[in-house]
């Protein structure tokens, strides 16, 4: 990867934390003088070496793990923002990835029941009794990432 | 990657789908590995982090063999 992906990454991932959302190519296009073609080709290989995850057939980034900008099951209240987190893993990833507190509300995957989970400190004090299920082997995980 | 109530709820829930168990960790131990995991993803420096030193953050919670092997 290099440095001018890496710049391309790292630009997206303070644009999450700051507006709550992704960068368009396009606004990543005008931040780094860029035509909007360079920074899409550079979000593709973001894509293929997993440091983004982009919508099928798209530049539209769908994961900056453990950030999801699509609904999932996962929400999450930390660093003074609502987030979605792609999974039960990356939920509790983004209290991590901010250094702070947060909550998730989710939802049991088998009743659908809605349950509460909540680090405080980086312990998690509400739905310790919890249990989460990994269902793909770690050497799949990038085989279908919408799934795993 | 999902949550789930209790080890019945996780059964019925794999049965229902038809679906072998993978692996399962309670919620304070996912807390724990995802703290490890995502701790530096905001960094300023952060590079892509080698299999190696993802492989050697799951074996130091004790999630080793196969289902956890990353190669």
């Amino acid at each position: 990867m290099d440095a001018f992906d890496l710049d391309v990454r790292r630009h997206v991932y303070l644009s999450v934390v700051a507006n709550g959302r992704p960068p368009t190519t396009m606004e990543t296009a005008v931040a780094f003088g860029r035509d909007e073609e360079e920074i899409a080709d550079a979000y593709l290989r973001l894509h293929d070496a997993h440091a983004l995850v982009l919508a099928p057939e798209s530049t539209e980034i769908w994961m900056a793990n453990p950030f999801c900008f699509r609904p999932t099951p996962h929400r999450v209240s930390a660093g003074g923002r609502g987030w979605t987190g792609t999974c039960a893993w990356d939920a509790l990833g983004i209290p991590a990835a901010l250094h702070g507190d947060g909550r998730i509300e989710s939802a049991c995957a088998c009743c659908g029941e809605a349950l509460e989970l909540e680090v405080v400190d980086g312990e998690l004090t509400t739905g310790r009794n919890l249990l989460v299920h990994i269902l793909v082997p770690a050497r799949h995980w990038w085989d279908d990432i919408g799934f795993t | 990657m999902v949550y789930l109530r209790s080890e019945d709820h996780l059964r019925r829930w794999l049965d229902a789908n038809g679906w072998e168990p993978g692996a399962t960790l309670t919620a304070p131990a996912m807390n724990d590995l995802a703290r490890a995991w995502w701790w530096s993803r905001l960094d300023p420096g952060w590079r892509p982090r080698p299999r190696e030193e993802s492989q050697a953050i799951l074996d130091g919670f004790g999630l080793t063999g196969e289902f956890w092997s990353l190669a």
